[in-house]
């Protein structure tokens, strides 16, 4: 090795450098200013009672005691959880039952697979519409299609009860193409000789799945509840477009009843904490769902 | 044996069965919205509803169309998702390209930085970013909606895997041939990494077009909207017409579907990681 620095190599390094940050330099400034800048600034934001606009009050950790101590907020966690609760587990079931399905040798794979995805690509707005209309209690599709199977009917968004499950169903078929193609993408990867070896051995198909492939494909289902149950603390645009957090609060989750504190009631730094409240408990959330997944996965 | 030819015939007849009723099940909501798009406003408050129209019509179209500004929503979304996705675009593959071509100090420390944004929801976000868009003086501008989705730290990672694999006698060759770094980047090692390039573009430019709550917060005026955010206005404008809702979330849909079409094998094994094939 040349130890000596030739004023060639210094010039190369010096130029390196220049090229290095210049190059990350446009990125980073955007980084900086639309995500670091203001995770410090919520945290600011978080001590003050403010609506951006005039008044504006240092109020310590008031709003964060606030936040602990209101029905609201914890009501919207509860809500959230109750979405969570119904929607995940409905969706690894229905997406791993389609992969599986789909992964069985079947013709026409890239159509049904089309089919299946592209809910998932479409725009919440407009989907959100049409499902609108088949909620509707007294002319709508659901409550025609159930009633003509001689199942009972619901007021499904009208009604305090029903709404959740409503906004569950809705958001369910939104988004189950995701893990439709996460888990195709793991079946795919479960070496045929494992399965075949287990049906030398007599294994039904249905042990064969729980003893093999499940275990097999259990990191891609870790990572389809991690990523559904961050994104079920994140739904806003279906809450605002379905039902405004209504009736009463009924489907008002966390991620709603953050923007209405914030952009409804103006209560900016009450918000800010509530903020902050949701970075902890996504940032929990995925602590805990790697530690989980760190001692029971198999990681092939 | 035969038996089990006649018991695997039976599985792959139940099999075909069970996808195409899940696959109606999943599919019927968007042959739901033509439909009613396709109905005269009366027929949408049948009792029972009519599956197939019984008289159909495009006036739906027209009506929606004439009552909102939409050519200047489809404007204003498609320069907004192009301008984004395209600087976008050019930032983090320049910067992918530094992380993994060039040695320079704070490299790794950098990069640690630029991927620990990704704990960040975006959600948390908002309101300090209303406060900093409107001291910027950008609220209600498409500045608002465009710079601050001009860099992906899922393009720069993504991207520098694609840098990192190719091999260094590419450049080093490169260099013999008297390419400056900037020519190698250009010429070489972006073309190279076009299937990441066109990932990217794609999830930049769906997340553009879907965009509603951030335009929501950041953008006020008639004239500034986004189609996602003047489609929920429509909703609220007509309330219970529901041919002309559905008339609007076609027209509205429509180009990301057809987008999707072209590109669903890259976008789909993106996100499956390349591990299927169709």
């Amino acid at each position: 090795m040349d130890n000596k620095v030739t004023p060639a190599r210094r010039k190369q390094v010096i130029r390196d450098n220049v090229a290095g940050w210049l190059f990350t330099f446009p990125s980073t400034l955007v980084l900086f200013a639309f995500t670091f800048l203001p995770a410090f600034i919520v945290v600011g934001l978080s001590l003050f009672d403010t609506n951006l606009v005039g008044q504006s009050d240092f109020v310590g950790l008031g709003n964060f005691r606030q936040m602990l101590t209101s029905g609201d907020f914890w009501g919207s966690v509860l809500r959230t959880l109750y979405f969570t609760l119904g929607s995940v587990p409905v969706a690894v079931a229905v997406s791993l039952l389609i992969a599986v399905l789909l992964n069985a040798k079947v013709r026409g794979r890239t159509f049904w697979r089309m089919g299946f995805f592209i809910p998932y690509i479409t725009p919440l707005v407009a989907t959100s519409i049409i499902w609108l209309y088949i909620f509707n209690p007294d002319y709508g599709m659901l409550n025609a299609a159930l009633h003509f199977l001689g199942l009972p009917v619901s007021r499904w968004l009208t009604d305090t009860v029903s709404a959740m499950p409503a906004m569950i169903l809705y958001s369910t078929w939104h988004d189950i193409g995701f893990a439709v193609i996460i888990f195709m993408a793991a079946l795919s990867k479960v070496p045929t000789e494992l399965l075949e070896a287990a049906q030398i051995d007599g294994a039904s198909g249905w042990k064969t799945f729980w003893h093999v492939t499940w275990p097999m494909i259990s990191p891609s289902t870790y990572f389809v509840v991690i990523i559904y149950t961050i994104s079920a603390f994140k739904m806003f645009t279906q809450v605002a477009v379905l039902t405004q957090g209504g009736p009463v609060d009924a489907t008002t989750t966390t991620g709603y009843y953050l923007y209405q504190q914030a952009f409804g009631q103006m209560h900016f730094g009450y918000a800010s904490a509530v903020s902050i409240g949701l970075f902890v408990i996504i940032f929990l959330l995925t602590v805990l769902q790697r530690r989980v997944t760190g001692r029971k996965v198999f990681y092939g | 044996m035969r038996q089990s030819v006649f018991w695997n015939r039976v599985n792959r007849v139940l099999l075909y069965l069970g996808i195409a009723v899940l696959f109606i099940l999943v599919v019927f909501p968007f042959y739901w919205m033509i439909v009613t798009s396709l109905q005269p406003q009366d027929a949408v408050f049948s009792v029972p509803p009519q599956l197939w129209p019984k008289h159909m019509t495009f006036q739906n179209y027209i009506d929606a169309w004439n009552s909102a500004p939409w050519l200047r929503y489809f404007g204003n979304t498609l320069f907004v998702a192009v301008a984004a996705t395209l600087i976008s675009l050019a930032t983090s593959s320049l910067a992918a390209f530094a992380f993994a071509c060039i040695d320079f100090r704070g490299k790794e420390v950098l990069f640690n930085l630029v991927l620990s944004v990704m704990m960040i929801p975006a959600a948390t976000t908002l309101i300090p970013n209303f406060l900093i868009i409107r001291t910027l003086g950008w609220y209600d501008k498409f500045y608002a909606l465009i710079i601050p989705f001009a860099a992906s730290v899922f393009g720069i990672f993504l991207l520098r895997q694609y840098f990192m694999s190719m091999p260094k006698e590419l450049w080093e060759a490169a260099q013999i041939d008297g390419a400056s770094r900037l020519r190698y980047f250009r010429s070489i090692a972006l073309p190279l990494a076009k299937p990441a390039i066109v990932t990217i573009a794609i999830n930049s430019f769906l997340g553009s077009w879907t965009s509603f709550l951030w335009p929501t917060v950041m953008t006020q005026s008639q004239n500034k909207q986004l189609i996602e955010v003047a489609l929920n206005a429509f909703l609220g404008e007509k309330g219970q017409q529901w041919s002309q809702l559905a008339a609007a979330s076609v027209f509205t849909t429509i180009p990301i579907v057809i987008l999707f079409f072209f590109v669903q094998r890259q976008f789909i094994e993106g996100i499956g990681g390349g591990g299927i094939k169709g």
